[in-house]
């Protein structure tokens, strides 16, 4: 039982529950089954992401362009390889994780600012590349006409075609990167990415190599980013380079950001969740959603910079002390 | 020879570019030095800049009122001076309230100003779209820094003359701002120590706050230089501020003239990649950047700083 515990969590359980129960009730409350698709592939991005900003500590600035990549490898390969998603796919993730593991060589040496500096413009470059390469990625018209292959298991084959079964199969994606990666963070290379957000000079005297961690932990976000790249040119049913730009870059790094993942595992996904929301609930009312949504980071970078999940916490705590001063005997006073 | 002669106008454009790159970089640089804060909204200041000179030199930036009627019926020389005085104090007092922002995360890791800044960045850049819309304006500009003329048997475009000459006399004003006035070793001194300059007396949040007006008043002078070349529209600030950081981080960290040797390199750089493959001219920045920040951690002339914790 203990076993099973390190790999499943109550808190996975709960989100497992609501994400693979969506289409069921989403209508219901007003939304659209296909933003649910967005939204999970958003959260494997984010979630991919907040390895390096929240665990590692290093604000990647060009993140949306690793997003992209796979993409673009997802279409290249159905294209010009052979239509099978698996290898897909995979291809995806092997593309972004070469190229990040390339560009993590360069940046792993470097923290802070200068890291932030250094991801975005390793950022524009592939920007640039990718909005001028035409022959290849269909420069500003995107690459279009990716289709949503058939989820082939050999015996049986899904199609996906409509977005509810896109939806279960994202939501399958999900589940999977959201248990390996727990299993990640909370294994000793996850204990050394962390140390090394807290002090990376100690760590270095510690014996562990550094630099190696980091350039890891790169690379490993980047191939998270890819897959949700790979997933996300399936769903859009195409690859574009506006989320390669600096500002996408910039909005995961909100995401992530709003929704705790300093503090938490899950605030990469409540934060995704409320990006979204924000997009169709804000955006009904006015076009200029962003900018109230830019209002609300700012002022929650100034006064709570743990985000929604940090909030939760201290809820948490203080209910949590509440209950122990209600059941401690110096609480009821003595006459009663 | 004659090769070398055909690139000559395709120099100068970069040279002019490269001047603009740096004063844009030298506000940027200004802000870094004392508030150990990378801005962000450097950018979009930028771009506010440019759109408050709009609105100050025509009725089309939106203040088409009656009562501005005859303010708009002047030539447009003083207007455009107007402009160029008026636009970088209104811009200073947005830098400044950002500034007022910025003070809760002082003391934290820097990382927090860099994402405040981000933020803010989006919400000036949204606010300028909700205000005047998606579309590009062009900033009228006086006929006398209009056109061309030919010397020596290659067409020069006058502005790019005018603009790089401006940057140069602004480059030299806040060298001599910097390096002789008390106001200038204030700066330094609170970059350099800011414990030590407190100790001695001086208001250091005040400082603090003025620097940042001042730097982003220096954004919005680029902005305005910049405009005529760039045309006006609300993403512009995204391609002002990433030459700024490449410069910045090319040159280093609290160099001055580093600044502006890196702000020269690249607008050459940029200037005759134009020449041969005018597509890819901005890439070719990020990879001299690469090259020489992977030889040189700390770029051309770089100190140590507190931004490498």
């Amino acid at each position: 039982m203990q076993h099973a515990e390190r790999w499943i969590t109550r808190e996975m359980l709960v989100a497992f529950l609501i994400f693979g129960t969506l289409p069921l009730w989403v209508d219901s409350v007003g939304l659209y089954s296909y933003i649910g698709v967005e939204v999970v592939i958003w959260m494997i991005f984010a979630l991919g992401f907040n390895l390096l900003l929240g665990y590692t500590g290093l604000p990647s600035f060009g993140h949306g362009a690793f997003f992209g990549i796979g993409g673009y490898a997802f279409g290249w390969f159905q294209f010009n390889m052979m239509p099978n998603l698996w290898l897909a796919l995979l291809f995806a993730i092997v593309m972004t994780s070469i190229i990040g593991a390339l560009v993590a060589l360069f940046v792993s040496h470097r923290r802070g600012i200068y890291f932030a500096l250094l991801t975005i413009a390793f950022g524009q470059i592939f920007f640039f590349i990718a909005s001028k390469w035409t022959s290849l990625t269909g420069g500003e018209d995107g690459m279009l006409n990716i289709k949503r292959l058939p989820a082939d298991f050999g015996f049986v084959s899904f199609s996906l075609q409509d977005n509810t079964a896109l939806y279960f199969f994202v939501f399958i994606v999900f589940a999977l990167v959201v248990i390996v990666l727990w299993r990640l963070t909370h294994s000793p290379f996850g204990k050394v990415i962390r140390a090394i957000k807290q002090n990376e000079m100690r760590v270095g005297f510690l014996g562990y190599n550094v630099y190696f961690y980091k350039w890891m932990v790169f690379t490993i976000s980047c191939a998270v980013s890819g897959l949700a790249g790979g997933l996300f040119a399936m769903a859009q049913e195409g690859a574009y380079v506006q989320v390669m730009s600096l500002q996408w870059s910039g909005i995961v790094v909100l995401m992530t950001l709003i929704g705790g993942g300093f503090v938490s595992f899950w605030g990469a996904v409540v934060g995704t969740v409320v990006f979204f929301l924000a997009r169709d609930l804000l955006g009904t009312y006015t076009e200029a959603w962003l900018l109230w949504y830019g209002l609300m980071f700012m002022v929650l970078v100034m006064f709570k910079p743990e985000g929604i999940a940090g909030m939760w916490q201290d809820a948490v705590k203080a209910l949590r002390r509440r209950q122990i001063v209600a059941s401690s005997p110096s609480a009821h006073p003595v006459g009663k | 020879m004659d090769f070398l002669y055909n690139l000559l106008p395709h120099l100068v454009n970069g040279i002019a570019l490269g001047l603009l790159f740096a004063l844009i970089a030298l506000g940027f640089m200004l802000i870094i030095g004392v508030m150990e804060v990378i801005n962000l909204a450097h950018g979009s200041l930028f771009a506010l800049g440019a759109y408050i000179a709009l609105v100050i030199i025509t009725p089309e930036g939106g203040l088409a009122m009656p009562f501005l009627e005859n303010w708009f019926g002047i030539a447009i020389v003083p207007r455009y001076v107007a402009a160029l005085i008026l636009a970088p104090f209104v811009v200073a007092f947005v830098g400044m309230g950002l500034e007022f922002c910025l003070r809760r995360t002082y003391g934290k890791d820097p990382l927090y100003g860099l994402l405040l800044t981000f933020g803010a960045a989006l919400v000036i850049e949204e606010a300028i779209r909700v205000i005047w819309g998606h579309g590009e304006y062009v900033l009228p500009i006086p006929k006398e820094i209009r056109g061309g003329f030919i010397h020596a048997d290659l067409i020069w475009s006058t502005y790019r003359v005018y603009a790089a000459i401006f940057s140069i006399a602004m480059i030299g004003l806040l060298w001599l701002f910097i390096e002789k006035t008390p106001y200038g070793a204030i700066i330094k001194a609170g970059a350099h120590d800011s414990e030590m300059v407190r100790a001695l007396g001086i208001n250091l949040p005040k400082l603090r706050t003025l620097v940042f007006g001042f730097g982003t008043a220096l954004a919005a002078i680029a902005g305005i230089i910049m405009a005529p070349i760039w045309g006006i529209r609300p993403q512009v600030g995204v391609d002002a501020v990433v030459p700024a950081f490449v410069v910045i981080v090319l040159g280093g960290i609290g160099s001055f003239w580093g600044a502006v040797i890196a702000g020269l390199m690249v607008g050459m750089v940029v200037g005759l990649t134009a020449a041969f493959f005018s597509d890819w001219s901005l890439l070719s920045m990020y990879l001299l950047l690469l090259a020489v920040v992977t030889f040189r951690a700390r770029g051309l002339l770089g100190k140590a700083s507190a931004l490498e914790n």
